[in-house]
C-alpha cells in the first residue's frame, strides 16, 4: 500500500516531467519555425523565378496570340514564336499588355491564361535607361525659331554615354538632328522650326548607348510652336499599333489627320493609309530593320487646333497586373528582373510575384 | 517526509529534462541547409546579362579592343540596381586579359557568386575568351 507522501512525490514528479516535456516541445517548435519558414520561402522564391522565366521563354497559346486582335490567350507566354535567342519577346504580345492599346488583354484574362491559381503577378516593361528632355531656350533667328534642349541619359542616377538621334515633327514638317551625351550623360540638341508654322510640335529623341548598340532608349517632348502649350497626348486620337498596323481611333468627328509617320533611331518614313472606318484610320507600318523602338506620330487638326500625338511600338513603358503597393506590410513579394530583346533592342522586364491572399 | 521512490522519480524527471534540452541544443546548433535561392537568382541575372551582351558579338569585340570601360558601362545598364560586379577576362591560354579592374564596387568580404561565359570574336581568326563575372547584392 502506498503512503500519501509517495503519491505526492509521484504526482509532483509526473507534473514536472509533463510540464518540462511540453516546454521543451514549445521551445523546439519556436526555434524550428523560422528554419521551416525559410525552407518554404526558398522554394517559393525559386518557384517564382521559374514562373517568371517560363512567362518570358514560352510563346503561350495560340503561339501568335499577339497578332490576333480579338483572341485572348489560353496559355500565357510572351516569347516570339520564331525567336532566334532566349528572352526575345513578341512585339505584339507586349503591346497588348498596355491598357492604352485598344486590343489590350485584361489582367484577369492573363491571370487565367497563366494558370497558377495561387499566384498573382505584375509585369513592368521599360527601356533599359531613361532619357530626360528639358527645353533650355528659344529665340528667333531670321525665318526660324531656334530651340535648345538638354537631354540627360541615365539609369537610376548613373549617367549613360550615348549617341542621340532626334526628330522634330510639326504638321508636315520634319527635321532630324544628331548629337551625343557626354560621359556625364548630358547632351544638347539645337533645332530650328520655320516661323511661318504654328501648332503642337513633338521632339522625339532616341539614345543609343555607346557600350552596346542594342541598348536604346527614347522619349518624346511636346511643346507649342507659335501656339499655346499642347494638350495631353491621346486627347484627339487613340493610337494602337498591332501586327505592323497602326490604328488611329479619332476622339471627335471633327478631327482631320494630316500625316502619319514612323521614326526609329536611324530612319523615318510616312505611313501609307491601309483602311478608313467610322472615326478611325489604319496605317501600314514598314518593318524597318533598326535596333530601335518605333515611335509613330500622327499630326492633324481639330477645327483651328493643330495637334501632334504619338505612340511607341512596342507600346512601352507599361505596367500590368496585381497592385502590390496595397499589400499588407510584411507580406512577401518576390521581384525578378530580366533583360529582353524586341526588334534587336534591349528592354528591362521587372516581374513581381506574390500569393493571392496578400492582396491582390 | 518524501520516500525514496519519489526521490528517484524526481531524479528521473531531471534526467528526462536534460535529455530533451540536449536534443533541443543539438538541433539548434545543427547546421541548417544553406539558402541558395538568392545566389541562384543572382547567377541567373549575371548569366542573362552576359548572354544579352554577347548576342550580336559585342562582348567579344569589346574584349578584342580592350574596351574595358564599355564593358563596365554595358553591365551597369544591364544589371539591376543594387548589384555589384567584378569582371575578369581570360584568353584561351587562361591568362588574365583585363589590365584594369572592371567593377562597379569592391566585392572584398562580400558573399559573391561567380558565373562564367565563353565568347568569341566575329573576326576571320576567331579568338575565344572566358569571361568570369562575380556578383553580389549591395547591403
Amino acid at each position: 500500500m502506498h503512503t500519501p507522501s509517495s503519491s505526492i512525490d509521484t504526482f509532483l514528479a509526473s507534473s514536472v516531467m509533463i510540464l518540462l516535456a511540453l516546454s521543451a516541445m514549445v521551445g523546439t517548435s519556436k526555434l524550428m519555425t523560422p528554419y521551416l519558414n525559410n525552407l518554404a520561402n526558398r522554394d517559393g522564391d525559386q518557384r517564382f523565378q521559374y514562373l517568371a522565366s517560363h512567362m518570358l521563354l514560352a510563346t503561350g497559346a495560340p503561339v501568335n496570340w499577339g497578332q490576333m486582335k480579338s483572341t485572348v490567350p489560353t496559355s500565357l507566354g510572351l516569347a516570339k514564336a520564331d525567336a532566334l535567342m532566349p528572352y526575345e519577346l513578341d512585339i505584339d504580345k507586349v503591346s497588348r499588355l498596355n491598357s492604352e492599346n485598344i486590343y489590350a488583354v485584361k489582367y484577369s484574362d492573363l491571370w487565367k491564361a497563366f494558370g497558377m491559381k495561387d499566384v498573382s503577378f505584375q509585369i513592368e516593361i521599360k527601356t533599359l535607361f531613361e532619357l530626360a528632355i528639358e527645353l533650355i531656350s528659344n529665340s528667333t533667328q531670321g525665318s526660324q525659331v531656334i530651340y535648345e534642349f538638354e537631354v540627360a541619359a541615365g539609369k537610376s542616377g548613373m549617367p549613360v554615354s550615348a549617341s542621340l538621334s532626334s526628330y522634330v515633327a510639326l504638321r508636315d514638317f520634319v527635321n532630324k538632328t544628331q548629337s551625343s551625351t557626354s560621359s556625364a550623360g548630358v547632351g544638347r540638341l539645337t533645332i530650328g522650326i520655320p516661323s511661318t508654322l504654328n501648332g503642337t510640335a513633338l521632339l522625339l529623341v532616341f539614345a543609343r548607348a555607346r557600350a552596346n548598340p542594342q541598348m536604346v532608349s527614347f522619349n518624346v517632348y511636346a511643346f507649342g510652336h507659335n501656339s499655346e502649350s499642347p494638350l495631353p497626348n491621346r486627347t484627339f486620337t487613340r493610337l494602337s499599333p498591332l501586327d505592323y498596323v497602326l490604328n488611329a481611333s479619332l476622339s471627335y468627328a471633327t478631327v482631320d489627320v494630316l500625316k502619319a509617320q514612323v521614326f526609329t533611331f536611324n530612319y523615318n518614313s510616312s505611313l501609307p493609309e491601309k483602311a478608313q472606318g467610322v472615326q478611325s484610320v489604319e496605317y501600314n507600318v514598314p518593318r524597318l530593320l533598326d535596333a530601335s523602338p518605333f515611335v509613330m506620330v500622327v499630326t492633324g487638326v481639330n477645327g483651328s487646333t493643330s495637334f501632334a500625338e504619338w505612340v511607341s511600338y512596342p507600346q512601352v513603358p507599361l505596367q500590368i497586373g496585381a497592385d502590390f503597393s496595397q499589400s499588407v506590410a510584411g507580406s512577401r513579394i518576390t521581384v525578378h528582373s530580366y533583360v529582353v530583346t524586341m526588334n534587336s533592342a534591349n528592354y528591362e522586364v521587372i516581374t513581381k510575384w506574390g500569393g493571392l491572399k496578400e492582396n491582390v | 517526509m518524501f520516500d525514496q521512490k519519489g526521490q528517484i522519480r524526481i531524479i528521473e524527471s531531471f534526467l528526462a529534462i536534460a535529455v530533451i534540452f540536449s536534443a533541443v541544443l543539438v538541433s539548434v546548433t545543427f547546421p541548417s541547409s544553406p539558402n541558395l535561392s538568392k545566389e541562384k537568382s543572382l547567377a541567373s541575372v549575371g548569366t542573362q546579362a552576359l548572354v544579352q551582351l554577347d548576342a550580336n558579338g559585342t562582348l567579344g569585340n569589346l574584349i578584342l579592343q580592350h574596351d574595358w570601360t564599355s564593358i563596365k558601362t554595358a553591365l551597369d545598364i544591364l544589371l539591376p540596381v543594387g548589384v555589384s560586379f567584378n569582371v575578369t577576362v581570360y584568353d584561351d591560354a587562361g591568362s588574365v586579359m583585363n589590365s584594369e579592374l572592371v567593377q562597379n564596387s569592391n566585392l572584398l568580404g562580400r558573399e559573391a557568386v561567380s558565373v562564367q561565359h565563353v565568347c568569341a570574336t566575329q573576326t576571320q581568326t576567331v579568338q575565344f575568351f572566358t569571361v568570369r563575372l562575380q556578383l553580389a547584392w549591395n547591403g
